[in-house]
């Protein structure tokens, strides 16, 4: 499924589509859907929403290739900081922090018991909305103690929403640090997403003389249809031990 | 005489409110550098130049997400968090 599609559009980006094995590409052009598009789609459109609302939008984007940077703290941290960044005033309780922690070893940065505080406090007062993107591109060690500090972040403050992408392999970790809490849908590219996508790439073809009418509208039926055909085969695939029975 | 002072006073008060909002717009954003050195706004930035406008807004309308978004109202509720994956194989719910 993953190879064929992959096959038509090169050079992809964090594809939601493929096993967890699969190498990832930086930076390069993307498929027709990937992760990190369905998660800032999901971003803008609810800050769209938020504008008039009074809620804080928060997003973070996992990426293997900065496991290095992402640490637990400096991920919840920058979570923390895009939901007071909006506020008129800084949180006393963050001011605090700050002061305390700038008196010891000449600056410590943030202790991640004192964010998941700040955080419930600062996310109990309004709808909040946070967004992770490819948690499963997130370093092993710290998954399970994210899942648990959003867990914690959950309980004391009812008015957060999260918002989490990632391949189908961590759902179950999702499932039981989140005692049950999450709704799973599948994403998959649908027809009119591919024919967007490849209108869009078309345009841009550096190659134009190459380009003419028939065989534009040729890509645009036979690629959207070739995927189409993919999932009917997988869905029938599915069906099928039931239908034997 | 007293016309210029008052004025000096005045324009001493500016200074110092001048003077005040600078060094609270700077404690804050040093506070907020100290919170996290990352900068998720920017990769944000980066993927919505890419995207490809109305690919994936079907997810928006989908009962999944409105009943998400739409929340409880305040109360503890069963579907606060909205996980989206993508599914290689078969054996999974798949297209509808």
């Amino acid at each position: 499924m993953q190879s064929c599609f992959a096959m038509e559009i090169q050079g992809s980006e964090r594809p939601i589509l493929g096993n967890k094995d699969e190498p990832r590409g930086i930076q390069g052009k993307g498929q027709a859907l990937t992760s990190c598009d369905v998660s800032s789609l999901v971003v803008d459109s609810l800050c769209d929403q938020a504008r008039g609302q009074n809620a804080a939008v928060a997003c973070f984007y996992f990426d293997f290739a900065a496991q290095k940077e992402q640490s637990l703290t400096s991920m919840l941290g920058s979570l923390l900081k895009q939901v007071v960044s909006g506020q008129r005033e800084m949180p006393e309780e963050i001011s605090k922090a700050y002061e305390d922690q700038k008196k010891v070893i000449g600056g410590r940065g943030p202790q991640l018991p004192d964010i998941v505080k700040m955080l419930q406090t600062s996310s109990s007062e309004k709808p909040t909305f946070i967004c992770i993107d490819a948690l499963d591109e997130c370093a092993a060690e710290y998954q399970v103690k994210l899942l648990d500090s959003l867990h914690q972040i959950l309980q004391k403050s009812p008015n957060v929403r999260i918002f989490v992408t990632g391949r189908p392999h961590i759902q179950a970790e999702i499932v039981k640090r989140l005692s049950g809490r999450a709704t799973a849908i599948t994403i998959t590219p649908r027809r009119g997403d591919v024919i967007r996508y490849l209108r869009a790439r078309l345009i841009e073809d550096t190659t134009p003389d190459a380009m003419d009418g028939s065989l534009e509208a040729a890509i645009l039926k036979k690629i959207p249809q070739d995927i189409s055909e993919m999932y009917v085969a997988a869905t029938t695939l599915r069906k099928l031990p039931q239908a034997i029975h | 005489m007293s016309l210029p002072f008052s004025n000096n006073i005045n324009s001493l008060n500016t200074a110092i409110n001048v003077w005040n909002n600078c060094t609270i717009a700077d404690d804050r954003s040093q506070i907020l550098t100290w919170l996290s050195p990352l900068e998720p706004r920017l990769q944000h930035q980066d993927i919505q130049n890419r995207r490809v406008e109305n690919v994936g807004e079907w997810l928006l309308q989908t009962e999944e997400f409105k009943r998400w978004y739409a929340g409880n109202q305040g109360v503890e509720h069963d579907n606060a968090v909205l996980f989206c994956y993508g599914n290689p194989g078969v054996g999974k719910t798949y297209i509808r």
